[in-house]
């Protein structure tokens, strides 16, 4: 594994899982604030990533 | 009938543990994660931090990240150190073992420790949701 796209999803995928579940108690809001969490952390990473491109560093 | 059961935990009233066994779901929950929430019955709970706490401290040990000492000759080092040890005893077994020594030459190492440092961290998080739980703050 040594991809950074695959890491970061790895690393989005459990830390949303673990907020999740302390968070939420019900199986539909679980789900939901699942989705939420994890497709958060995939953008934001994302948006994040391409705003730092120009960065000469 | 799973949304009967799904129901009942919703529905489950806020219990409140003794003063003892609450510090012992404490105890139990920084030692390994989610055993405090096993000591009290948070069977979802307790599998699920479990069995990702457990794979990322692994993972990043795996991506040749490094198990921090105890060092506190300045905050960084003592704030890794922390960070890591709060994974319990996962942390004084991969140092025991040996294992987590890291490559900083290695192209993974940074990714290693943030997940060795994330893993820890998040079960202090759970410690504090099963302190809550036995406190009867949340079902």
């Amino acid at each position: 594994m040594t991809s950074h796209f695959t890491m970061m999803v790895v690393f989005s995928l459990l830390v949303s899982l673990v907020f999740t579940f302390i968070a939420k108690t019900e199986a539909k809001e679980r789900a939901r604030y699942f989705l939420y969490l994890f497709g958060s952390f995939i953008l934001i990473s994302i948006a994040v990533g391409w705003l730092m491109y120009p960065f000469p560093f | 009938m799973e949304t009967d059961a799904v129901q009942q935990e919703v529905d489950a009233p806020c219990v409140e543990l003794s003063a003892s066994q609450t510090a012992l779901a404490c105890a139990a929950a920084a030692l390994v994660p989610g055993l405090g929430h096993a000591v009290m019955k948070k069977w979802d709970r307790a599998v699920v931090f479990f069995v990702s706490i457990i794979l990322m401290f692994f993972i990043g040990v795996g991506l040749q990240g490094r198990v921090f000492g105890p060092d506190f000759t300045d905050l960084f080092s003592s704030l890794k150190f922390i960070a890591d040890a709060g994974a319990g005893l996962l942390y004084w077994m991969a140092r025991l073992r040996g294992l987590g020594v890291g490559e900083p030459t290695a192209y993974t190492y940074d990714f290693g420790n943030v997940f060795i440092y994330v893993a820890g961290l998040l079960n202090m998080l759970v410690v504090v949701d099963a302190f809550d739980i036995a406190r009867g703050r949340k079902s």
